[in-house]
């Protein structure tokens, strides 16, 4: 579903990804684990195609076809979404006009049809209800004064609404109290499907006892060091990233 | 023929440095000058007739258009009683030179509030001048500038605070585009004797493109102790943060630019304008930014 080959990204003058390889299956949960400028966030940033992270080698598709030929919303409309570390604040644009206009962009690029104001509605309550954010939520602007734990709430909703083929979480746990994150995750797992593949991007263990990987990787320096089952998230949460630094 | 080209400002005079009007005017027809006026602001000149004072009492709400593609000048001249309110809604689209000087005298605990949206001309200008004389006086100016190429929006204005416990609350938002101009002259006075003024200002401009250019120029002067006054002016692009994040979510560049930059308007329509004209003016804000969209 996802493949990255040899993917090498500069952001300024500094190379930053030297030639990142990894393979996500539809209906499979991989992690990557890294310590603090691995190139976790970049990593994200490249494959959503945002401007200023130059991919000088290498290749990224999602099912077959080629991401970095693609504006990021084109990524989008194929089936791509990123669910942000920092989710940005969007003054006087409310979260369901901006996600109506999203969501019947991406379907006008796919060539489908629009879904109705009365479908959409019908929707979002649905989805609200289920990640318990209140309806009042969704009439405000987008992340405007929201907290930490509302504005995850808001990606995964998003997230929901978008229904898409592949979606990359960075680091959705930071900032997070138990409840949110256990809200955050339940809302996470209920979209793991045997046709969406997710790579979730974490620095702590702590995400993954909630939402369980089938596969975890080590980022360090720039490249993937390390892979295994979940057991490698705990060895991580024990003994530390100083091993592979070394070995990078 | 007139002589009152010659009264023209040229852009040495300082509050017309922006605003060239002289050469906006260069091939105008003009009215003779007349010794009466010769006093008056330039606009006051330029405008027909005699501007006569008009008394306003009780809650009043006057709503002024500038459709025309040539000169259009207009001069007034409000005297708000204690305790009464003037409402004035202006609305500015057309291609031409609109000029417009509105000159306010608030009594104690009497109230203005304005709103202008401009959308330019050869040369656009908005000039508010509200001396609130008397006590607990009430201000709001909110306005609005889109300056496409070519086209030149100018908004100026003073309010000066005589009196004890003035309240002063104004935002002026604009964009400009690649060979549009928008001009922001904002000054507030609090006087001597105005103890406890609250006074507020803020103008935000948007470069939509290279070459649209933005002229501000925020003044506050206090010679009062006992005030509360803020001023904040940013001319700035689009935050690419926020463009970024919406292209994730699918929306078109072109699209995630037009619903930013319609909210980052919108912020200056105020709440207390009617529904049809809150809805006209956020219609012409999508119709500007659509129709000028590549």
């Amino acid at each position: 579903m996802l493949e990255v080959k040899d993917l090498r990204v500069k952001v300024g003058e500094a190379e930053i990804l030297k030639g990142l390889t990894l393979s996500v299956p539809a209906g499979e949960v991989h992690a990557i684990m890294g310590p603090n400028g691995s190139g976790k966030s970049t990593l994200a940033y490249s494959l959503a195609g945002r401007d200023g992270y130059e991919v000088v080698g290498g290749n990224a598709a999602l099912n077959g076809e080629n991401l970095l030929d693609l504006t990021a919303d084109e990524r989008a409309a194929k089936g791509l979404f990123l669910s942000f570390q920092y989710p940005v604040e969007i003054p006087g644009v409310p979260m369901m006009t901006f996600l109506r206009a999203a969501l019947n962009a991406q379907k006008k690029a796919r060539g489908e049809p629009e879904m109705t104001s009365a479908a959409f509605l019908k929707r979002i309550r649905e989805v609200a209800a289920a990640l318990k954010a209140p309806e009042e939520m969704l009439r405000r602007p987008l992340n405007v004064g929201f907290s930490g734990g509302e504005k995850k709430r808001m990606e995964i909703l998003q997230m929901a609404m978008l229904e898409p083929r592949f979606a990359i979480l960075d680091e959705t746990d930071s900032g997070l109290d138990i409840d949110a994150l256990k809200a955050v995750a339940d809302g996470v797992n209920a979209l793991r499907g045997p046709d969406r593949g997710m790579l979730v991007i974490t620095h702590y263990q702590r995400l993954l006892d909630y939402i369980k990987p089938d596969r975890v990787h080590v980022l360090a320096r720039g490249r993937i060091v390390a892979s295994g089952g979940p057991q490698l998230a705990h060895e991580l949460e024990r003994e530390g990233y100083d091993k592979y630094l070394k070995a990078a | 023929m007139s002589d009152l080209r010659a009264l023209l400002p040229t852009r040495r005079v300082e509050t017309w440095k922006y605003s060239d009007l002289r050469a906006a005017l260069a091939d105008a027809e003009l009215p003779a000058a007349r010794t009466e006026l010769r006093a008056a602001s330039i606009i006051a000149q330029l405008a027909p007739g005699v501007t006569e004072t008009q008394a306003i009492t009780g809650d009043q709400v006057i709503e002024e258009r500038f459709e025309g593609e040539g000169l259009e000048a207009r001069a007034a001249d409000y005297v708000v009683a204690p305790g009464a309110r003037l409402t004035r809604i202006v609305m500015q689209t057309g291609a031409g030179t609109p000029l417009s000087l509105a000159t306010v005298k608030l009594g104690a605990g009497a109230e203005y509030r304005q709103f202008v949206l401009a959308q330019g001309g050869k040369l656009a200008r908005f000039e508010t001048h509200v001396n609130a004389e008397g006590a607990d006086a009430k201000v709001a100016l909110n306005g609005l500038y889109m300056a496409a190429d070519g086209q030149h929006a100018d908004l100026t204005s003073t309010v000066t605070h005589q009196s004890t416990g003035g309240v002063t609350r104004q935002l002026v938002k604009g964009v400009a585009r690649k060979g549009g101009r928008g001009v922001f002259q904002g000054k507030i006075v609090v006087e001597r004797g105005a103890q406890q003024t609250d006074a507020r200002q803020h103008h935000q401009a948007l470069l939509l493109e290279e070459g649209a250019e933005v002229f501000a120029k925020p003044e506050l002067m206090i010679n009062a102790d006992d005030v509360s006054c803020a001023h904040g002016n940013t001319v700035g692009a689009l935050d690419m943060g926020a463009l970024f994040y919406m292209r994730s979510r699918g929306l078109p560049e072109t699209e995630a630019r037009a619903l930013l930059t319609e909210a980052f308007l919108a912020e200056a329509i105020p709440d207390w304008l009617s529904d049809d004209l809150a809805s006209e003016a956020r219609a012409r804000i999508q119709v500007w930014l659509l129709g000028r969209v590549t």
